[in-house]
């Protein structure tokens, strides 16, 4: 707020509904003022979904485990983690969790899986992803944008093989980098339009030198900025935990990942992690609503 | 008066009532209250400094008659898992605090009915004639007037008698929420009322001592009362001007008797902005890493803190209500850093000392809070002889040492 008049400039920019240039956002990633930021990532958010958050809950499933224990009824997606090793391993895991759940969605695996499965299979990544998909997957968890040399070939074999609800994420991409990454990734959009979600916080956590707090809020909000054209901006309530996921909510995030589909409460109802989840959108000033795993509001 | 008008006023440099402080506290955008709290913090920080405290949180005892029912760490008198440090205990700690650059320990404890005056005193002199030049933040006003009533001597003379013996400062500890009606439903009226916790203050300020004060929320308090609690700090610090600063922290409900839920990381910022705003005559607002993590401490420096806090070495009563975070000297340098500000180490008189301790030497990287004592520890200390005891267990223990 120091630099009243720039400020002012953006904030007619996006509050017109324009996007912001790549010397704006770059400086704006810059700077440490992130309140600013988070102002001006508010008003795209709202503009976008009002003051609406929506949130998933995630059935997470080793692909060597039994689904039927791992997938519980309140669960609205069911994810598959690890990487099998052979193809008709990935197959036989897909089918298995397909069958354990029902209509809900089923995601799993990292493009660096599926390149890794038709390289041990001797076949194309295209032909992996089409088993996949007639075996009942409904989207690839991990499609880190920084591991991708070239998303736009990605995203094409994506359409292709019948993935209609693409959500991106960064792997460990250093902050300074992350602003490129996303612009790029607004950029295919304006092509593929099948971006439904870009996870911008890194996926890989270290923990002798984990991101700042204001690293995180201001990736956020750079997402936000960078990438109007891509619905939701998400943050893993799992992975970031309540305090961080929920002041993300105030610095343009609409969508919180992976809540736990868990609905014990040894402490108590209010406590229940559903609950917990839905208390924090609300105190952040938000209406929480529940999706399902093809972004679909659940009644 | 809308919100816009208060933001005004309080860019003016205006200060708020309570009324215009309800309304900013319930209706104005969270960004808002950060950006009105930065700004004031600017105003009276405009070298960008943040500072923080290498000292370390000691709890001496942990067996107390209070009873609040938001505590988790107090042991009932005659619990076998009730400890009183011994004072080489607490000079290895001191060690231990000074080899990582530290000055200063924060002695706090429970309202322990078998440690009379002299324990007290006989521990701050220890202390003095081992460590000279080292500082003790020590007793929350609770313990002061507990002290006052076990031994039956006026509050001022409380304070004169552990001047003399040691005492530096005194923490803000036991405030809770400033109003009775809140205090006697958490059940921490008895230890000391509204009156009596501002009162302890005023003579520790007639006496010279400087203090911080607090503000535990989250339990049972109105969005009324919590302002209520900051006018009434504001108040005394318009009298005396003898806080050094304000910290407030969210209630941490494991393990408690009352229970209930944490409030929320977005509260926390409002809260922290909101008592920036407030308190115009506070200069120092601390963020609390330990109750919000790392991440949403560090956040804090944009919504009015000044100040990262103690690096802690140690801590024993946010970790047992469930809270466990941790951060070292290296990792609170890097978020003031990474949030834009210059890191200076400080005193309890928000003195600044010099820079970061671990750029001018080695010093051990600390990935945990240490605890008060080793699970399973539950050694009675030699001197303790050497002090009357009120309680049946205690009276026992202290007669079989040395058997």
């Amino acid at each position: 707020m120091n630099t009243a008049a720039p400020f002012d400039r953006l904030m007619d920019l996006v509050s017109a509904g324009d996007p912001l240039s790549a010397g704006d956002l770059s400086q704006l990633a810059s700077t440490p003022d992130i309140l600013p930021l988070g102002m001006l990532a508010d008003v795209v958010r709202r503009r976008l979904h009002g003051t609406q958050v929506t949130y998933l809950r995630v059935a997470l499933c080793a692909f060597d485990k039994l689904f039927t224990d791992a997938v519980l009824p309140a669960a609205r997606e069911v994810r598959i983690t690890g990487t099998p090793g052979t193809l008709d391993g990935a197959v036989t895991a897909v089918e298995a969790a397909r069958a354990v759940a029902g209509e809900r969605a089923v995601s799993g695996f990292s493009w660096m899986d599926v390149e890794k499965l038709a390289g041990q299979a001797g076949t194309s990544a295209a032909l992996v992803l089409e088993r996949l998909r007639s075996a009942g997957l409904d989207a690839v968890a991990e499609l880190p944008m920084d591991r991708i040399d070239n998303l736009a070939e990605v995203l094409d074999r994506l359409v292709a093989a019948r993935f209609q609800h693409v959500r991106l994420t960064i792997d460990k991409s250093p902050a300074a980098a992350r602003t490129a990454l996303v612009l790029h990734a607004a950029e295919l959009q304006t092509r593929f339009a099948c971006i439904q979600a870009l996870s911008p916080l890194p996926t890989a956590l270290n923990a002798m030198r984990p991101t700042t707090g204001y690293d995180d809020v201001k990736t956020v909000a750079i997402a936000r900025l960078a990438a109007p054209n891509i619905p939701s901006i998400q943050v893993d309530w799992l992975r970031y935990g309540p305090k961080l996921a929920q002041v993300a909510l105030t610095f343009g995030a609409d969508d919180v990942d992976n809540v736990t589909a868990a609905d014990d409460a040894p402490d108590g109802t209010r406590r229940a992690p559903l609950e917990d989840v839905r208390r924090n959108i609300k105190a952040a000033g938000f209406e929480p609503a529940e999706r399902d795993g093809r972004f679909a509001l659940i009644a | 008066m809308m919100i816009n008008e208060i933001a005004q006023k309080v860019m003016g440099g205006g200060r708020v009532d309570r009324a215009e402080a309800i309304e900013l506290y319930r209706h104005a955008p969270t960004h808002l209250l950060g950006h009105l709290a930065d700004a004031i913090r600017a105003r009276k920080h405009p070298g960008r400094i943040v500072t923080y405290i290498i000292d370390r949180n000691v709890n001496y005892t942990n067996v107390c008659v209070a009873r609040c029912n938001f505590c988790a760490f107090y042991r009932p008198v005659g619990s076998s898992e009730g400890y009183v440090l011994g004072f080489e205990e607490i000079f290895t700690k001191i060690d231990e605090t000074i080899a990582v650059g530290g000055n200063q320990l924060l002695l706090q404890g429970g309202h322990n009915p078998d440690l009379p005056i002299a324990w007290y005193e006989d521990l701050f002199r220890s202390v003095k004639a081992r460590y000279p030049t080292f500082k003790l933040h020590a007793l929350s006003p609770p313990e002061v007037l507990h002290i006052s009533r076990l031994n039956e001597i006026p509050v001022p003379q409380v304070i004169e008698r552990l001047i003399a013996a040691g005492l530096d400062s005194i923490p803000g500890g036991g405030a809770e929420i400033l109003v009775d009606r809140v205090r006697k439903l958490l059940n921490c009226y008895g230890k000391a009322s509204s009156d009596e916790w501002l009162d302890v203050m005023r003579h520790a300020h007639v006496a010279g001592l400087r203090t911080t004060a607090t503000m535990m929320y989250g339990t049972v308090e109105t969005d009324e009362e919590r302002i209520e609690h900051l006018m009434r700090l504001r108040e005394v610090q318009d009298e005396t001007g003898g806080f050094t600063a304000f910290i407030t922290w969210s209630y941490q409900p494991e393990h408690t008797e009352r229970g209930g839920t944490e409030a929320t990381g977005v509260d926390y910022l409002r809260t922290l902005a909101l008592a920036r705003i407030v308190l115009d005559n506070f200069d120092n607002l601390q963020a609390s890493w330990v109750t919000q993590g790392g991440k949403v401490g560090q956040l804090s420096l944009a919504y009015g803190a000044n100040d990262m806090g103690s690096v802690m070495i140690e801590e024993n009563v946010v970790r047992a209500a469930g809270a466990s975070y941790c951060m070292d000297e290296l990792e609170i340098v890097v978020n003031i850093e990474d949030a834009g500000f210059i890191p200076k180490r400080r005193n309890m008189h928000y003195e600044v000392l010099g820079d970061p301790i671990f750029r001018e030497r080695d010093v051990p990287r600390m990935l945990s809070l240490a605890t008060a004592r080793a699970g399973g520890d539950s050694s009675v200390p030699e001197e303790l002889q050497n002090y009357p005891a009120r309680s049946r267990r205690a009276k026992q223990q202290r007669a079989s040492i040395g058997d």
